[in-house]
């Protein structure tokens, strides 16, 4: 990856233009597939099938890991390659490929990273329980009036909102 | 129309072609808005960049509007599209941890693949906790099966659980966001954290929202329409239609029809391909009740010069085909009243031995009785018909399908 740090980092799309285009992408995923966007489906077909790969003995640690052959489930594994895909031309054409680490002011690299871990552990936990993340529930299901969907949007941000001041320091 | 994949409209073959490029747009645009910065991802919880917010909100309400008018114009069957269902427990739970995830990690699954593909570390870490947390959930997915599947509540909509129509429920949320949009913006200027993160293109958006708001104004001043999809049958016609007992076939006129011109018959079984296997009239083929709407099963019960005759075991799976399909626009379909059970009470059960000179009466019996001959005994079917196809023990299989609903 080069690390254009000689060139200039392009502004980022405005957010309501992004918005925009977003909702029209998410419409016209729709129209064709029936269904929203989603990412972390993928993650969970990689797990049942890595999990299944690793040990025969797969379907007896749970339900979980039988796997139900939804074709739907390769869908979304293409899907999120082309979001790396799609990731990677944006952040080559804006100057923005580098190895990076994004943290607030006052924390270590180190804290960060144990955070990131534990943040996407939760993440990963939490969109099994809420069948689906902020773009396969909350969004996707905005889109087409869930009321599931809006529900975990709200627990979601509520949440967010209400634990955000006590972890002030890993940000601000 | 839409949603194409689902109905069959586009080869099922472009599936994943269609993913990926999807897929690739929709990474392009999480990075090119800076969701790929865990740091502008943060800031809508303390202030200093509301882009979550307005990227969210903004392709939420796009998205809405789109489907909003697609389905009222009968452009996309909602039927056909994935509602998230709403298991109570599960959905607040799930929300709540992912929650605490965000304000730990900075990123949802989405947006830390976005971040990952350009080189945040931070990401690749918390796309690695992700497999871990849904692994986690997969070993202990007996201890967490209950909660997980207490309250279903199906694909309840939103605008109905709140009890309002959904032109008004996307007023009203049209409007929330235009007033988020306003009050955040103001919020963000005061704050003076990490401008840096705020490189963003400018844009005059004024026009934009007046043109919304236009947008959800007319969405409450549309008149309510009957839902009626593009080769749809209305309800009044349906309604005509139900009343209109001429799309029954009792049990006499289908064994006529099957021993003087099968030919000019398509009978479908609507049962279980192992009901279908074990038993099945003459000639019949087997489609699945629910498969009667399929795109690729039209043509097939739209013949040009055959009578289709639908049966399952008693009448309401039968019934339910011949609503389904005709609301679908299909024409000229039959039901074999009483379904199989009636069919098999009427030819193989007690025929009355009163004397009588009713000629009627008298016809009908001399009918059964040669039926009856006829379906016990194939042989005959077949010296009439060469070349069909005959079930033959079908006499001898009768009971296995009696009883049953």
């Amino acid at each position: 990856m080069d690390t254009n740090t000689n060139k200039e980092q392009k502004a980022y799309m405005n957010p309501y233009l992004a918005g925009f285009l977003l909702g029209l992408l998410l419409l016209v995923t729709i129209f064709i597939s029936g269904r929203g966007l989603g990412a972390s489906g993928a993650i969970k077909s990689l797990v049942v099938a890595g999990t299944q790969t690793v040990t025969k003995d797969a379907h007896n640690i749970s339900q979980f890991f039988v796997s139900d052959g939804n074709p739907l489930k390769s869908w979304l594994l293409f899907e999120v390659v082309g979001v790396i895909l799609g990731a990677f031309l944006s952040g080559f054409l804006s100057n923005r490929l580098t190895w990076k680490i994004d943290k607030g002011p006052r924390i270590k690299n180190i804290t960060r990273l144990i955070l990131a871990l534990t943040g996407g552990l939760f993440f990963g936990l939490g969109s099994q329980f809420g069948r689906g993340c902020t773009s396969g529930a909350a969004l996707s299901g905005m889109a087409v009036f869930s009321a599931g969907g809006f529900l975990t949007m709200m627990a979601i941000f509520g949440t967010g909102y209400m634990i955000a001041y006590f972890f002030r320091k890993l940000w601000i | 129309m839409g949603p194409l994949l689902p109905q069959n409209i586009i080869n099922g073959d472009l599936n994943f072609f269609f993913a990926l490029i999807i897929g690739i747009g929709f990474g392009f645009i999480l990075e090119q808005a800076g969701f790929s910065s865990s740091r502008k991802l943060a800031g809508v919880f303390y202030g200093y960049d509301f882009v979550v917010l307005k990227v969210f909100f903004t392709a939420g309400i796009t998205a809405a509007i789109g489907i909003f008018f697609f389905d009222y114009f009968g452009w996309i069957d909602m039927n056909f599209v994935y509602i998230n269902p709403l298991f109570l427990y599960s959905a607040i739970i799930g929300g709540v941890i992912m929650g605490i995830g965000f304000i730990l990690g900075g990123f949802c699954p989405g947006t830390s693949i976005a971040a990952a593909a350009i080189g945040k570390i931070d990401a690749i870490v918390f796309v690695l906790g992700i497999f871990i947390g849904v692994f986690i959930f997969g070993y202990f997915y007996d201890v967490f099966e209950n909660i997980y599947l207490a309250k279903n509540m199906g694909d309840l909509r939103v605008h109905d659980a709140l009890g309002l129509s959904q032109a008004w429920f996307l007023f009203a949320l049209i409007l929330m966001a235009l007033t988020a949009f306003i009050i955040t913006q103001k919020i963000e200027n005061k704050s003076n954290k990490f401008k840096e993160l705020l490189n963003i293109q400018k844009l005059n958006v004024n026009y934009s929202f007046g043109f919304v708001i236009i947008l959800a104004i007319i969405t409450v001043l549309l008149p309510q329409q009957k839902k009626t999809y593009l080769h749809e049958v209305s309800k009044i016609e349906i309604a005509e239609k139900l009343n209109d007992k001429s799309r029954l076939v009792s049990a006499q006129q289908l064994a006529h029809h099957i021993i003087h011109d099968a030919n000019k018959l398509l009978i479908i079984d609507l049962r279980t391909k192992q009901e279908y296997d074990e038993f099945h009239l003459p000639t019949a083929i087997n489609i699945q009740r629910n498969d009667v709407i399929l795109k690729e099963n039209k043509k097939t019960l739209q013949p040009e010069d055959k009578m289709v005759i639908f049966y399952s075991n008693g009448a309401q799976d039968a019934e339910l085909a011949w609503f389904m399909a005709t609301r679908a626009g299909l024409k000229n379909l039959h039901v074999l009243d009483g379904g199989l059970n009636k069919f098999f009470d009427v030819l193989f059960g007690e025929i009355a031995d009163f004397e009588t000179k009713d000629i009627r009466e008298l016809s009908d019996r001399r009918f059964i009785a040669f039926a009856r001959k006829f379906f016990q005994d194939g042989e005959v079917y077949q010296r009439k018909h060469s070349g069909g196809e005959v079930s033959k023990d079908s006499g001898h299989t009768v009971k296995a399908v009696k009883g049953g609903c």
